[in-house]
């Protein structure tokens, strides 16, 4: 239902690439000299933050744009457009939210499994382990708080301003292990002239072949949850009609009953709720 | 079309405040239930993990000159494990750690992780420092480090395992004890 030509060609694609990133990271690159084959988890949890952090920057970016459409001041056909594309940048937002915390989710799995391998330990308090589990909850707050039942412009307002609160961890997360001494290692690839590349040729590659492959799949359950999200919206917009052709059926029936009438039944909605 | 407007105005229902108070105190309640636990999720993370985070060990040098200040007081310890100097005596394994050319003794009751057997690994103890004469590369001391924990802290760098290859397991990381005024002896 929310497929189309495109994300069924994207789906194979990244289906295969999937099958391929396999067998690079468990047959082709090799086991590291110290670590021996618990390296391969990398090519599962460095990408995965890869893809975590570019979700909640999405997020941040959709966010920032729902702000900007929902200010007020447009009327008529201005605010129709505004309303759309604010609308439009909410449910980017909420998509690549879900994707955020369910890469983060993987990443703190896979990360304690390794860590349980080479430190000897599932979990330790240290700075990039404690500030990535305060992502993760902050962003499932994020979400939950997307949850809340509201108007829909103010729940996307809110939703937003929380947005672009959480999005302060991600270099926080990112910097906790050169600001602060941790028993996580610092980066071993940095981007830009002169920084640290620190892995042989096939690990090199395949660690970028699996962010490649990560990111394939991200887009392609993100396009699929941000057309559920659209269709959510519209299945409530159709009970909405529904429910007012009823109250129009009901009108034309029984005509306009007494206020006593209405505020009986209201008294009665309101004790069952 | 069908008049939608409401059926009376709602200015002369008689619920309509108590309508609109039991929905607002809803909202509310359920905004702060929410508030509440994200503060509490958040906030039980960042002590429990802050507590540690920002000195989650101390180097061995920092350790030695920080030794009257610690006291007994339980700390983690990090430094690199002399492979010539462990040694396993009725279940306490007993080596040295080197940071800054500082060296520590250690005795760790406990099963060490499976990397601790590479060579100049750095680990991070959690321990105490105890009264007892000891030896090390470095020279005399007159305390040793009491370990029930550890962790090993591997660095950043992946290396392609090759077993063509010709390494010496003894040497050092390169530059690693360059200043150091000690010989560390060889396996």
């Amino acid at each position: 239902m929310t497929g189309s030509l495109a994300t069924r060609v994207l789906g194979a694609v990244a289906l295969a690439a999937v099958a391929v990133m396999a067998i690079l990271a468990l047959w082709i690159s090799p086991a590291d000299e110290v670590q021996g084959d618990a390296v391969r988890l990398m090519y599962v949890h460095v990408p995965s933050i890869w893809v975590a952090y570019g979700s909640f920057v999405l997020t941040a970016f959709a966010s920032a744009r729902v702000l900007w459409r929902t200010r007020s001041g447009a009327g008529g056909s201005q605010g129709v457009i505004a309303d759309r594309q604010a609308r439009h940048w909410d449910r980017v937002a909420g998509a690549a939210a879900e994707l955020g915390v369910i890469f983060t989710a993987l990443t703190l799995m896979t990360g304690s499994l390794w860590g349980k391998v080479t430190w000897g330990a599932y979990w330790q308090w240290d700075a990039r382990l404690t500030t990535s589990v305060l992502l993760f909850v902050t962003y499932l707050g994020y979400l939950a708080l997307r949850r809340l039942p509201a108007e829909s412009r103010s729940r996307a307002r809110r939703s937003a301003v929380m947005a672009l609160i959480a999005v302060v961890n991600l270099p926080i997360v990112h910097f906790s292990v050169d600001w602060w001494r941790t028993l996580h290692q610092e980066a071993s690839l940095e981007l830009g002239p002169g920084g640290a590349r620190n892995y042989t040729g096939e690990m090199y590659w395949t660690l970028l072949y699996s962010w490649a492959t990560f990111t394939m799949v991200a887009l392609w359950i993100g396009i699929h949850r941000y057309r559920v999200l659209r269709l959510e919206e519209l299945a409530e917009e159709a009970a909405l009609e529904e429910l007012l052709a009823a109250r129009r059926a009901e009108y034309e029936n029984a005509g306009p009953r007494s206020t006593e009438q209405e505020s009986n039944e209201r008294a009665e909605q309101v004790t069952s709720r | 079309m069908s008049d939608l407007s409401p059926r009376h105005p709602l200015e002369s229902a008689p619920d309509r405040a108590a309508v609109r108070q039991q929905m607002g105190r809803r909202r509310k309640a359920m905004i702060g239930a929410f508030v509440l636990l994200l503060l509490i999720a958040g906030g039980a993370a960042t002590v429990a993990g802050l507590r540690n985070a920002t000195l989650f060990f101390r180097n061995a040098d920092e350790a030695i000159a920080e030794r009257v200040e610690l006291g007994d007081r339980r700390f983690r310890l990090q430094g690199r494990v002399v492979p010539s100097s462990v040694a396993l005596d009725s279940g306490v394994t007993t080596f040295e750690v080197i940071h800054n050319c500082a060296s520590v003794s250690v005795r760790h009751s406990v099963d060490p992780p499976d990397l601790f057997e590479s060579p100049w690994i750095p680990v991070v103890l959690e321990g105490r420092w105890v009264r007892g004469d000891v030896v090390t590369v470095g020279g005399r001391d007159t305390h040793f480090f009491s370990s029930d924990n550890m962790l090993v802290k591997h660095t950043n760098e992946y290396v392609a395992a090759n077993a063509d290859r010709i390494a010496d397991p003894d040497e050092p990381p390169e530059g690693f004890l360059d200043d150091c005024p000690f010989e560390v002896p060889r396996l």
